[in-house]
């Protein structure tokens, strides 16, 4: 009983020992363990991607054909020059109808450990099937209509055999989807941050480096973390504080245990300067909001302006170049009397 | 001496007053299946010495004492709870990539090798919770394996 009332007090002088650092360039490199430099190739499950496979599924990625309207690519949501958003809250699908979620970045994608907010498919060959089927997306009505476009073009049946030499009738919806996932294992957007991470102490400048440190001592690291500082694990939003829109269950859509509502995959934070706005519904407009949040739900820390800006100022390291020989948008074969008519219906 | 009295009272009524606010102390729902133990199959002793000595702050299992009902200490106890299980939850190891499980064995070990883990004031009101080298020998060899 003493013992404990002793503990009590003790407890409470303990509060408030982590306010008040200030901020700092000098950076542990312990504290670095926790991150990686991005991988120069994301392999396959298969290994290693072709020239032919990769050339393929760039055509596929930018081709609007593969839609029921043939006005939306994987590009249109993605856009390659927009660091692979579209820099909407929700995107426009067939017919203008509205996502759920927020369109996630596809640089730097096909390292994570599971894709699409809810984690529901386990990579990027897995993902790109998804989309083209939604019918608030491409709204393709099905593989066999994908199919029928795709071979009555010449030049993708040619393509397509260039691609899997060994597979005697290859034009179908999971090589399509291997292609398109080849293509988008190559969209790595290395960054001074990298370079630091390799040793280089001069890669970031003083005010990055002290708000890596602000990054670290609020608890940032906990979560985004990796290669990628996030996308290697699914993470409650609201962990100390419940999330105001709860509309969206998360993985429990998938999963319906209890235990994985409101669980989301943890974005990846590379590039993220670029791909606002925020969080899988698109409702946080601002970097500074949205690193303000977090603290709040996700730490229950609320964060100084100095605090917010120094994260900001780390944050911004981490954007990298846009391949842009890699992204460059091929000339897309010419449709055939043969191909299926854009289908503006419901 | 009437002073000190009334002072009395007063502390008595506030400490009194201060029960009344308490912080939510429910442990969220559990899939066994999602577990450490179910998840990376831990062997049996490495899964006791983390059961004795982390899963009261990382794990949806905490066993609540009397004194966590006390407020302030309440508070407190239930802050480093929630930020404990932020931090790391073995309940929850199924949301971890390979790569990011491996990564919370790695940190697991440097804290307890550091002696920063559990939290002194912890091993001291919870003498159970005090590592030996081996335990913590076996915490480190589980952040190395494969």
């Amino acid at each position: 009983m003493r013992r404990a009332l002793i503990a009590m007090v003790l407890w409470m002088l303990a509060l408030g020992t982590d306010c008040g650092r200030k901020p700092s360039a000098a950076v542990d490199p312990a504290m670095l363990k926790v991150f990686e430099p991005l991988p120069e190739v994301v392999v396959a499950s298969y290994g290693s991607p072709s020239e032919e496979l990769i050339a393929l599924g760039r055509m596929l990625y930018y081709d609007p054909r593969l839609s029921k309207s043939q006005q939306i690519s994987c590009n249109t949501c993605h856009d390659l020059n927009k660091y692979g958003v579209d820099n909407e809250p929700v995107s426009d699908g067939h017919k203008g109808q509205k996502g759920d979620r927020n369109s996630p970045t596809v640089y730097n994608a096909a390292a994570q450990f599971a894709q699409f907010w809810d984690g529901r498919a386990a990579d990027v060959e897995e993902q790109a099937k998804g989309p083209v089927l939604n019918p608030v997306e491409m709204a393709m009505p099905s593989d066999k209509l994908v199919i029928a476009v795709l071979r009555s073009i010449p030049e993708y049946v040619d393509a397509f055999r260039r691609a899997f030499p060994k597979e005697k009738d290859p034009v179908n919806i999971d090589n399509m989807a291997r292609a398109i996932g080849a293509f988008e294992r190559g969209l790595l957007t290395p960054a001074r941050w990298d370079k630091f991470l390799k040793g280089d102490a001069h890669a970031l400048t003083f005010e990055e480096k002290a708000g890596l440190n602000a990054f670290l001592d609020v608890g940032c690291q906990v979560c985004h973390s990796g290669a990628l500082l996030g996308g290697n694990m699914f993470q409650k939003l609201g962990l100390m504080k419940p999330y105001p829109d709860q509309s969206d269950p998360g993985r429990y859509g998938i999963t319906k245990n209890e235990a994985d509502r409101m669980v989301f995959k943890v974005p990846l934070l590379r590039n993220v300067e670029k791909t606002a706005p925020y969080f899988h519904n698109g409702k946080v407009a601002t970097l500074e909001q949205a690193v303000q949040e977090m603290a709040d739900y996700q730490l229950g820390r609320t964060l100084s302006r100095k605090e917010t800006e120094a994260i900001i100022a780390f944050l911004k390291s981490l954007t990298g170049e846009i391949p842009l020989d890699y992204i460059k948008q091929p000339e897309l074969p010419k449709s055939t009397p043969r191909t299926p008519k854009p289908d503006l219906s419901d | 001496m009437r002073r000190k009295g009334i002072l009395a009272i007063v502390v008595i009524v506030l400490a009194a007053g201060l029960q009344l606010y308490q912080p939510e102390r429910k442990n969220p729902p559990s899939n066994p299946a999602a577990s450490f133990e179910a998840v990376a199959r831990p062997a049996p002793e490495l899964a006791d010495v983390l059961r004795r000595a982390c899963y009261d702050c990382h794990s949806n299992e905490t066993k609540w004492p009397w004194y966590s009902r006390v407020s302030p200490v309440s508070w407190l106890i239930a802050r480093d709870v929630q930020r404990g299980r932020a931090h790391l939850n073995f309940s929850e190891w199924n949301r971890l990539s390979p790569q990011a499980a491996q990564q919370k064995l790695v940190e697991a070990c440097e804290e307890v090798r550091a002696g920063q883990m559990p939290l002194a004031l912890y091993r001291w009101f919870h003498p159970e919770a005090r590592l030996a080298a081996t335990e913590v020998d076996r915490i480190c060899a589980a952040s190395k394996a494969p």
